[in-house]
């Protein structure tokens, strides 16, 4: 294989890795420089950038309000997730091994329902009888939650199977720790990455979250930017960008944590008694 | 919660037993009530008949109009999961292959991480901008003769919606292949050599067919991953796609007016019935293709 250098990857790569590259470019010029398509050219490449159109938006007084109700939304769905995951899992993994399969299909039933099919049917089961789930803002949180499950459910999964937990726990309980305290500062600071990873991309899906709060006519920050973009193409834009920067850098962070700690080896296992 | 702290034996104690179920509870009916409920009365619904017929409504779904919407969907998650899948493949192999810039790697599996979970607004946008009519690569195609818009390419029609879901097709294929190209073993390449194979014949007879079943799996959650995606096309399209979840909101929305709710419920379960076909060949073919890496 070394012999023969075949030479067809690196065309691969860069093509490809352009048609990455060049929708990001174009979106950050349309976000932040003012001059019309037809007059780009080699002399006016440099002129008239500006972050007037982000800031129109950003200082926009319906943007704030969506922006941050799509932050609380995705801390909210966030904890709601871990609460409903973390004791399950854990159980499941200690006492309830034959319940493992049972629990992982139902976690992948939301992959089997599209979130524009859980909204309609949501709506249709809960609008008459329990209507603050269509009605109010926070009513979107367990439709998020569900929609967090599949890999939420999967991740720490993972990151159970990885310690050596009958141990951990017994030790813990031996040396007299109390559930709680086990939990606390046992199984926690263990499954750290496991956590972190759920979090981000729950946060991540609810901050970009659109066919459910659209149909549910909520304002969090992706219909604002659907609204934005008619009258204001530009900020909407911007917007849209800043998001993706967003997105990119929690990435990058949760990468270099993953990189950090690998959760598989045995010696790897803190205890904070 | 007292009694043995906790044994490897007590695991095999009643499945049904209350100590066991208990700590289950809430997972379980959390997942009944928002997931299992709504999908039953989606299909209780779906099955009723539309207002001033008799035929159930699941039927009515796939009458003249609404199946072409169907085919629509069908048609553009297949092209883009075939052609998100060879692409992302081939992208894979070429990354996988690469050792020198030892970065290289890290780098596109962490630009992957982050564009498979992109798709949504800013995806739209970030489309809009580079291949719509006034986009910066519609432009530059132009200043050198290539006409796109010319020739009919319009950024909401089926092959520009295609295009875009590349872009988060192509990294989630990255993805799935990347371990299982990982998993050919070099020993297995070297016996094929030794017993006279060329590289050709190492692939066709050796390679492709133990990455076959992750190829095919990879190809259905793509599929099931376009499908089901509604927000991309939607900002595309300001709302006018032929696409199935769009007619969904469109029927709901009317639905005091035209009595046709229940049409909407129909699309949506069917969308749930394909899915859920597409979604299990998805997980015996994870299954299948585990086999040799466990080995």
């Amino acid at each position: 294989m070394n012999k023969r250098r075949t030479t067809w990857e690196w065309p691969v790569i860069i093509v490809v890795g352009a048609f990455f590259i060049v929708p990001m470019l174009a979106m950050t010029r349309f976000a932040m420089q003012r001059v019309p398509m037809s007059l780009l050219g080699r002399d006016t490449i440099f002129s008239r950038w500006t972050i007037r159109g982000l800031m129109n938006t950003l200082t926009d007084d319906q943007f704030q309000p969506a922006f941050f109700l799509s932050v609380r939304l995705g801390i909210v769905t966030v904890l709601l997730v871990l609460a409903l995951l973390l004791p399950t899992v854990l159980w499941l993994h200690l006492r309830a091994v034959q319940w493992k399969m049972a629990a992982e299909v139902v976690s992948l039933l939301a992959y089997v329902v599209p979130p524009i099919a859980l909204v309609v049917g949501v709506s249709g089961a809960y609008r008459d009888t329990v209507p603050w789930i269509v009605s109010t803002n926070y009513g979107l949180v367990p439709l998020y939650a569900i929609l967090c499950l599949p890999f939420a459910y999967r991740t720490l999964d993972v990151g159970f199977a990885a310690l050596d937990l009958h141990t951990l726990v017994n030790a813990s309980r031996s040396l007299g720790a109390s559930w709680q305290q086990t939990f606390r500062k046992v199984l926690i600071p263990n499954l750290w990455t496991a956590i972190l990873t759920t979090s981000f991309l729950a946060f991540a899906v609810v901050m970009g979250e659109f066919a459910i709060s659209s149909l549910l006519l909520k304002r969090t920050l992706p219909t604002y930017m659907v609204e934005a973009q008619g009258r204001e193409p530009q900020g909407a834009m911007g917007v849209a960008l800043l998001l993706l920067v967003l997105t990119t850098v929690l990435f990058m962070v949760l990468g270099r944590v993953q990189k950090k700690s690998p959760t598989s080896s045995s010696q790897e296992i803190r205890m904070t008694p | 919660m007292g009694g043995p702290v906790c044994s490897r034996a007590s695991s095999t104690s009643g499945r049904w037993s209350t100590s066991v179920i208990l700590p289950l509870l809430p997972y379980f009916s959390f997942v009944a009530l928002f997931l299992l409920v709504p999908t039953v009365v989606l299909f209780t619904k779906a099955f009723r008949p539309v207002t001033g017929s008799t035929t159930s409504a699941m039927v009515e779904a796939m009458n003249a109009s609404n199946r072409s919407s169907f085919m629509f969907s069908l048609k553009l998650s297949l092209y883009s999961a075939v052609l998100g899948a060879i692409i992302g493949f081939l992208f894979a192999l070429a990354a996988s292959r690469i050792e020198r810039p030892r970065r290289l790697r890290n780098l596109v599996t962490g630009f992957s991480g982050v564009a498979a979970n992109l798709g949504g607004i800013p995806l739209a946008f970030a489309f809009i901008a580079s291949l719509g009519a006034q986009g910066l690569f519609t432009r530059i195609m132009y200043h050198y003769g290539i006409d796109l818009y010319g020739a009919g390419f319009k950024i909401y029609d089926f092959w520009g919606i295609v295009v875009v879901y590349l872009y988060f097709q192509i990294p989630l294929m990255l993805l799935v292949m990347l371990p299982a190209i990982d998993g050919l073993r070099p020993t297995w390449r070297e016996a094929a050599i030794n017993i006279g194979a060329s590289p050709f014949q190492y692939w066709r007879r050796v390679g492709l067919p133990i990455l076959t079943p992750s190829l095919l799996g990879g190809t259905l959650l793509l599929f099931a991953n376009a499908f089901s995606a509604y927000a991309t096309a939607y900002a595309l399209s300001s709302g006018g796609s032929r696409l199935v979840p769009v007619q969904i909101r469109f029927y709901l929305q009317g639905n005091t007016i035209t009595g046709k709710g229940n049409l909407g419920y129909a699309l949506a379960a069917w969308m749930v019935l394909i899915l859920l076909f597409v979604m299990t060949g998805y997980l015996l073919l994870r299954r299948r293709a585990e086999r040799w890496r466990t080995a």
